[in-house]
């Protein structure tokens, strides 16, 4: 057992799976020598050689795509998108071709790939380095969005990520890379992805939500947890397939919710999770559903980035709204 | 001043449009019985294809892309390569998939709107058709990574148009290709038209072939309406690339007879009489020339092989048009591995509705 | 210009020769009129015109080969041959659609509570338009409905009212909800009678005396209609006060039978309701209604009237009042008189000329 933090937990999930499955392959750019640009695959040339750790010439879209042509013929990729701001050449094939593989060949080929990206806001970063596209991904069919919160999570759901048989794009929260360390078995245990993680129990109201915004989120819990209010905390993790039981059933106990997320508010992902407590447990609702998002704007530059970003105190404030509606 | 690099286009032809020899055959060319079988090849894939347009019109199929006057690509290269190599078309290339083992019933599905049509019997490997456009040379660069990872003697073949000769994917896949010298062979099938956009609009360089010397790989040009260069050619590039000497570029020039698809109207942008003269070059009409002049074909060959192509083709069709239609599960079915839980739901009000929809209709 | 391509030929033949065109260029051709004459591998082959039209132009001369689906003759005109796609089917619609002009949008009215406060009424078996809201901008809080619960909790449960008890819930409602009432009250100085008057039917001489004076009084009134019956036969419909509930059996064709008839009709009556006994279509079709009710308590009323009927004549208790005769007072026996009618159908002076010819009649001595 060690202490890692976010981004040393990737790379040992990278490494167990490159030790233990001769298909894993991962390719990116800057991911040989240089271990990436935040160290997420540190060593693991050096350890596994330069055919299964692929530095890529600067090309996002044969990236995707080489990746799609590796997995159709049994091998296990995981590419490296250097930072989300620049995923949006690998869409045409994450769309066009991951997401729609097996479907269209009737389970004839399939596409076991990992599309992986830091992503979010939050480190002060050039234009374009903050970006939150979860919810483009997850209007996909065929594919599955995870975003992990911690060390253990994103290990655990990583090494799921890998060895599942069908597309996954996980989405690294940067903020959170090197936030906080945690105790971490390196077991080659995986977490199961298509289900919620609840972070803390409670009974007075629901607080969901995914990646960094976790780290806010369980602040307010904490705060509220000293006004006596207790917050029951869900981690949604995999985005894609959502896992909506988990958040009705604590909704049905607190019969208030409030979602957070940094990503811009229209079309985002609380939208399709407001609109599953709207169908699925309106009875359970005594306010309603509120969403803590980032506004609708472009990601600001690092002067303004933290009025962007949702803030403890706007989720309490939500949180104060959604007590005193009735 | 000093040069620092220069290159040099090859262009290869063995057979002129009246059939007369250019150059010594290469080997294979010698044995009229490999020459025929191209030759029947070219014939059924065109004769598929004829009635391929007539089922669209007859509304029996959806959409339907041509291969009309590019025959001699299509077999050229699928009949240079091996079982196990791996096919990766865009969707004008029922030539080289019939041969590779496609289905005619296979082809027809999946212009029908039918996914089964992609779940090839014979070719496990290959890729289906690719309809954005030059996607498929990414894919291919990734499938010869993975034979070249394991050490296979395997080659992965993808064919595009020159409309995907100016896409950012192929830039990018024969970058790709060229650094890490991969087992690939790209064949642009250059018909001079990317629906309405001649070649001459494509691109400022010359040839499309040396747009491999820029990514650093062999780039070469063939008379795309003889099968014998293209054929030998192909078969040069994957004897290097099996060789472990890396990825090739081929152009292969020929015309694109046709209209895009079924329902586009060529004649709303090009000449007819233009388009008519082209005729004159066709595939089928010169190795027919060569295999007379040989003394090796005649009219009565001529009849035999196209009864007996029109009746497999036929026969392709009667089955075809007695397939059944998709279930709606089938939508749901092949989405994951596994269908999640959050989606058995939709799965249980498609079945349901389509069971509606049944009974409305009687 | 609309351009005819070579059409499939059939045998898996390819292409075609040329023979002898049987049109030049600007010829008005018909469908079907041959076009052209072409040799197959197989035979020579007669290509009909596909429709009519202008040629504009030939596509190849004698000798020339023609491919499938190459063009082969042109025509004049528009080429609405356009797909307009290169993929799939774009349908062309003819229909022209026009706008229509959009309604203004109403505001939400009615009770407010969230869905979860409505279930909880629901399971508590609750009418939220009982419950005074308490939350912000008229919302009603599932505090309030608690609030509520426990109120009818503690006042007993609730009765639900069965037979004459429901029935007269519901003709009431119906009356309240179709009725335009309005009440003239007046004294009947009935010192004149003797001792063993008979009240009621003193009461019904007197009505047929004001149906006779107004006839008016004595309708149906259809208010969907809007049209009404003055009915000749006057049929009282009698208001009778028992353990049950109120019922008003009818006393018929009150103004062709005597006094001692009457007086027999309205004791059989009577019994007949007291014993439960009497049959539904006696309760039915009175024309006009008395209500005695001062043998109980009361000197005046505004009493309901019963659709389709239009007055009610309403007697209260008979009680000695001062009264100024010939400029003296004295003490004389009198009755209070209230009648209710339907204004939709009467007028106040019908209703008043009514009442008067009732007291003229009930103040005689016999």
């Amino acid at each position: 057992m060690a202490e890692v933090n976010l981004v040393e937990a990737v790379n040992l999930g990278l490494a167990y799976e490159l030790e233990h499955d001769p298909s894993v392959v991962l390719l990116g750019e800057d991911i040989g020598i240089n271990g990436g640009v935040f160290r997420a695959t540190a060593g693991l040339q050096a350890r596994f050689g330069a055919e299964r750790v692929r530095d890529t010439p600067l090309a996002e879209t044969a990236i995707a795509g080489i990746a799609v042509g590796m997995a159709a013929m049994g091998l296990k990729p995981v590419a490296e998108i250097q930072f989300t701001g620049f995923i949006y050449p690998a869409l045409d094939h994450i769309i066009n071709h991951a997401s729609r593989l097996r479907h269209r060949t009737r389970g004839r080929l399939s596409c076991p790939m990992v599309l992986r990206s830091p992503y979010g806001a939050g480190i002060h970063a050039p234009e374009h380095h903050s970006e939150s596209p979860e919810a483009l991904f997850a209007h996909v069919p065929g594919l599955r969005v995870v975003v992990p919160s911690s060390p253990a999570r994103a290990y655990g759901l990583l090494l799921a990520a890998i060895r599942d048989p069908d597309p996954v794009i996980f989405l690294e929260p940067t903020r959170m890379y090197r936030l906080f360390r945690q105790e971490l078995a390196d077991s080659g245990e995986a977490l199961p992805l298509d289900v919620c993680f609840t972070l803390r129990q409670g009974s007075d109201i629901t607080l969901v939500s995914w990646g960094a915004m976790l780290h806010e989120t369980l602040a307010a819990a904490d705060a509220l947890g000293q006004q006596g209010i207790t917050a029951e905390v869900i981690d949604v993790a995999t985005l894609k397939p959502l896992d909506i039981g988990t958040i009705l059933e604590s909704v049905a106990k607190t019969g208030r919710c409030v979602i957070v997320h940094e990503a811009a508010r229209s079309g985002g992902f609380g939208a399709e999770i407001a609109a599953n407590l709207a169908e699925h447990g309106l009875l359970s609702l005594l306010a309603p559903v509120q969403r803590v998002t980032g506004y609708d704007v472009v990601v600001p530059l690092a002067k303004l980035e933290y009025q962007f970003l949702p803030s403890v105190e706007r989720i309490l404030h939500a949180v104060r709204n959604t007590l005193e509606f009735t | 001043m000093s040069t620092v690099a220069s290159f040099d286009i090859r262009y290869t032809r063995f057979l002129d449009p009246q059939g007369a020899t250019t150059q010594p055959l290469p080997q294979f060319a010698r044995d009229p019985m490999v020459l025929v079988a191209l030759y029947r090849a070219m014939v059924l894939t065109r004769l598929f294809d004829t009635k391929a347009i007539v089922l669209q019109r007859t509304g029996k199929l959806g959409t339907f892309a041509s291969s009309l006057g590019q025959e001699a690509v299509g077999v050229g290269v699928a009949s240079a390569m091996r079982g196990e190599d791996v096919l990766l078309p865009s969707y004008r290339d029922h030539g080289a998939q019939l041969l590779r083992g496609v289905s005619m019933v296979e082809s027809l599905l999946y212009w029908s709107g039918d996914e089964r049509g992609s779940d090839f019997a014979v070719p496990r490997h290959d890729f289906p058709n690719c309809v954005p456009i030059a996607n498929q040379a990414c894919h291919a660069a990734g499938a010869a990574y993975a034979m070249k990872m394991r050490h296979e003697p395997r080659v992965a073949v993808c064919i595009l148009g020159d409309g995907a000769s100016s896409k950012g994917d192929f830039y990018e896949a024969l970058n790709i290709a060229g650094v890490w010298t991969l087992p690939l062979a790209v064949v642009i099938n250059n018909n001079q038209w990317a629906i309405s956009v001649p070649r001459s609009m494509q691109t400022g360089a010359q040839t499309l072939a040396q747009k491999a010397i820029a990514a650093g790989i062999e780039g070469l040009q063939v008379d795309g309406n003889d099968v014998v260069a293209v054929r030998q050619i192909t078969q040069e590039a994957l004897d290097k690339a099996r060789g472990g000497g890396g990825a090739t570029l081929i152009e292969a020039l020929t015309y694109r007879l046709g209209d895009h698809t079924t329902a586009d109207d060529a004649t709303r942008y090009r000449d007819a009489e233009v388009v008519a003269k082209q005729w004159a070059l066709e595939p089928i009409l010169r190795l027919r020339n060569y295999l007379v002049l040989q003394g090796a074909w005649d009219k009565n060959c001529e009849d035999d092989l196209n009864r007996e192509c029109v009746e497999l083709v036929n026969q392709a069709v009667e089955a075809y048009l007695a397939t059944a239609m998709p279930l709606p599960q089938a939508m749901f079915d092949h989405l994951y591995a596994t269908l999640p839980a959050a989606l058995s739901e939709q799965r249980t009000a498609a079945l349901y509705f389509d069971a509606a929809a049944r009974d409305s209709h009687g | 210009m609309k351009v005819f391509k070579l059409p499939d030929l059939g045998e898996g033949l390819q292409e075609a020769e040329i023979v002898k065109w049987h049109v030049a260029v600007g010829d008005e051709v018909q469908a079907d009129q041959p076009l052209v004459s072409v040799e197959t591998a197989k035979a020579i082959v007669d290509i009909p015109a596909p429709y009519s039209g202008r040629i504009a132009k030939l596509f190849g001369t004698r000798g020339d080969i023609v491919h499938l689906g190459a063009p082969l003759v042109g025509y004049d005109g528009a080429g609405d041959e356009d797909s307009g796609t290169v993929v799939g089917e774009v349908r062309v619609g003819h229909q022209v659609m026009v706008d229509e002009a959009a309604g203004l949008a109403h505001g939400a009215a009615g009770i407010k509570a969230t869905p979860a406060v409505r279930a909880l009424a629901r399971r508590l078996a609750l009418d939220l338009a009982m419950v005074t809201p308490s939350g912000p901008d008229g919302l009603i809080t599932a505090a309030d409905v608690q609030r509520v619960a426990k109120i009818l909790a503690e006042a007993g449960p609730q009765e639900i009212l069965r037979g004459v008890r429901r029935a007269m819930a519901h003709n009431m409602t119906l009356a309240r909800s179709e009725i335009a009432p309005a009440t003239i009250m007046d004294d009947a100085d009935i010192h004149a009678w003797g001792p063993d008057s008979d009240i009621t039917i003193r009461l019904v001489r007197a009505m047929v005396a004001g149906c006779r004076a107004e006839p008016a009084l004595n309708a149906w009134y259809d208010g969907h209609a809007i049209g009404r019956r003055v009915l000749k036969k006057i049929d009282i419909g009698i208001a009778v006060d028992t353990p049950d509930g109120l019922f008003v059996p009818v006393l018929r064709d009150v103004s062709q039978r005597d006094a001692a008839d009457l007086r027999r009709g309205l004791d059989a009556m009577r019994a007949d309701v007291k014993a439960r006994k009497i049959p539904p279509e006696e309760l039915r079709g009175n024309t006009i209604t008395l209500s005695n009710f001062g043998m109980i308590a009361g000197k005046y009323a505004a009493p309901v009237v019963m659709p389709p009927t239009v007055a009610i004549l309403g007697a209260g208790r008979i009680f000695d009042q001062v009264l100024a005769i010939g400029g003296v007072p004295a003490v004389h026996r009198v009755m209070p008189l209230s009648l209710t009618f339907d204004h939709r159908a009467v007028t106040g002076g019908e209703a008043g000329r009514f009442l008067a010819a009732v007291i003229a009649d009930l103040e005689a001595a016999t």
